[in-house]
């Protein structure tokens, strides 16, 4: 039996307005509507909830700026990089 | 496992070049992604790995990565990653090309570095046009492709690399999609592995130019046609047919009986998306150096 329950809710999502382009990808291929545009089409995270980390997101973005963390994922403050330069 | 977006910023990435020049929603930035998911997985130090690249969307790719980078002139890519390769054979050279690049301008050194077995890995970037300059059509616009030079769809034949690197004898070709990135990332990840010449065809988007002049103008639709679009093909081998992943727009199909090398073994059973890989070929730096020594 390969029926894993999946997990949902325990995932965080960085966006990085810096990086963004608003070009939507994430948005269309996320596939539990965790996603959605603002106004200027920037995401947002309204169904953060149903989030089962799937990374679809983080794969198909072509700047760099969406990210999925899981617990006890190591993550680095990308404000720092940005201006550690 | 992936590496995590912010890691990949830290450990690959030249953070303050970003956000890319490159238009919203261009794959070019999914390829780069995939391509240092996969240096990360092979477990290489940035300082044995280098990017050539030459001009166009494409080749601002090397500015982007913290490898050793050469921006080199158009179309001769492969002419300068050859000379690096001679000279560090041991060095793991990417070498990323659009399709002008690749197979108009530098259709000649591409063929030459094929023809040598040159251990590089050259990624063909193929978006179906030439997306800096304005939207001329390219040697990949498929017939009826409406681009800037050719207003009532163009009447040319599109070149197949496929068809070029059978001839040729390239050891290793796969072809995938920027919508196929775990696909794309294998493919990436096991070119690097080969030790030979590894050539990536990737099926890119260009939805400013090329999309907005054929009725997708946006990434997302022509990403999602991406995955509609594209089929398995070869029905003469049966086992073969679900595995290799053609394009439909990428125009001429060409039989399995073009090439068969006698000494090289073909490997079916590869990943999806690999459509030959053939292992055991000795790339010519390597043959070179080990002459050299025996010179000595």
């Amino acid at each position: 039996m390969m029926t894993d329950e999946i997990t949902r809710g325990i995932f965080e999502i960085n966006v990085y307005r810096d990086f963004c382009k608003a070009c939507g990808l994430c948005v269309a291929w996320c596939p539990n509507d965790v996603l959605a545009p603002d106004a200027e089409d920037y995401p947002l995270t309204p169904g953060l909830d149903q989030c089962t980390g799937c990374k679809l997101c983080e794969w198909h973005c072509p700047d760099f700026a969406i990210e999925i963390i899981a617990p006890g994922s190591e993550v680095v403050d990308v404000d720092s990089l940005v201006h550690a330069q | 496992m992936t590496l995590q977006t912010s890691l990949t910023l830290r450990d690959y990435i030249r953070v303050e070049r970003l956000p890319t020049t490159w238009c919203a929603g261009c794959g070019l930035g999914i390829i780069l992604n995939c391509i240092v998911q996969a240096v990360d997985h092979r477990g290489l130090e940035k300082d044995e790995v280098s990017m050539v690249s030459g001009i166009g969307c494409t080749g601002r790719m090397s500015g982007y990565v913290d490898f050793n980078t050469i921006h080199t002139t158009h179309g001769r890519a492969p002419a300068f990653a050859t000379g690096l390769k001679m000279a560090q054979p041991d060095m793991t050279v990417l070498t990323v090309m659009g399709d002008g690049d690749a197979m108009s301008i530098g259709g000649n050194h591409l063929v030459h570095a094929m023809r040598r077995n040159i251990g590089m890995v050259a990624i063909v970037v193929n978006n179906n046009v030439y997306g800096l300059t304005g939207g001329q059509s390219s040697p990949t616009t498929p017939i009826g492709g409406v681009s800037t030079t050719s207003k009532a769809g163009s009447i040319e034949r599109p070149m197949d690399l496929e068809a070029l690197a059978r001839t040729l004898r390239a050891p290793f070709f796969a072809r995938a999609t920027v919508n196929h990135t775990a696909s794309l990332v294998k493919l990436v990840e096991r070119a690097i592995e080969v030790d030979c010449f590894a050539l990536i065809e990737v099926i890119s988007n260009c939805h400013i130019l090329y999309g907005r002049m054929n009725g997708s103008p946006d990434a997302v639709d022509m990403i999602a046609a991406m995955d509609s679009e594209t089929r398995p093909t070869n029905p003469a081998l049966e086992r073969r047919k679900r595995l290799p992943l053609r394009v439909t727009s990428s125009g001429t199909k060409i039989g399995a009986d073009i090439v068969d090398s006698g000494d090289a073994q073909m490997e079916d059973l590869a990943g999806r998306g690999v459509i030959w890989d053939r292992t055991g070929s000795d790339d010519l730096s390597h043959r070179y150096r080990d002459w050299a020594k025996r010179q000595a």
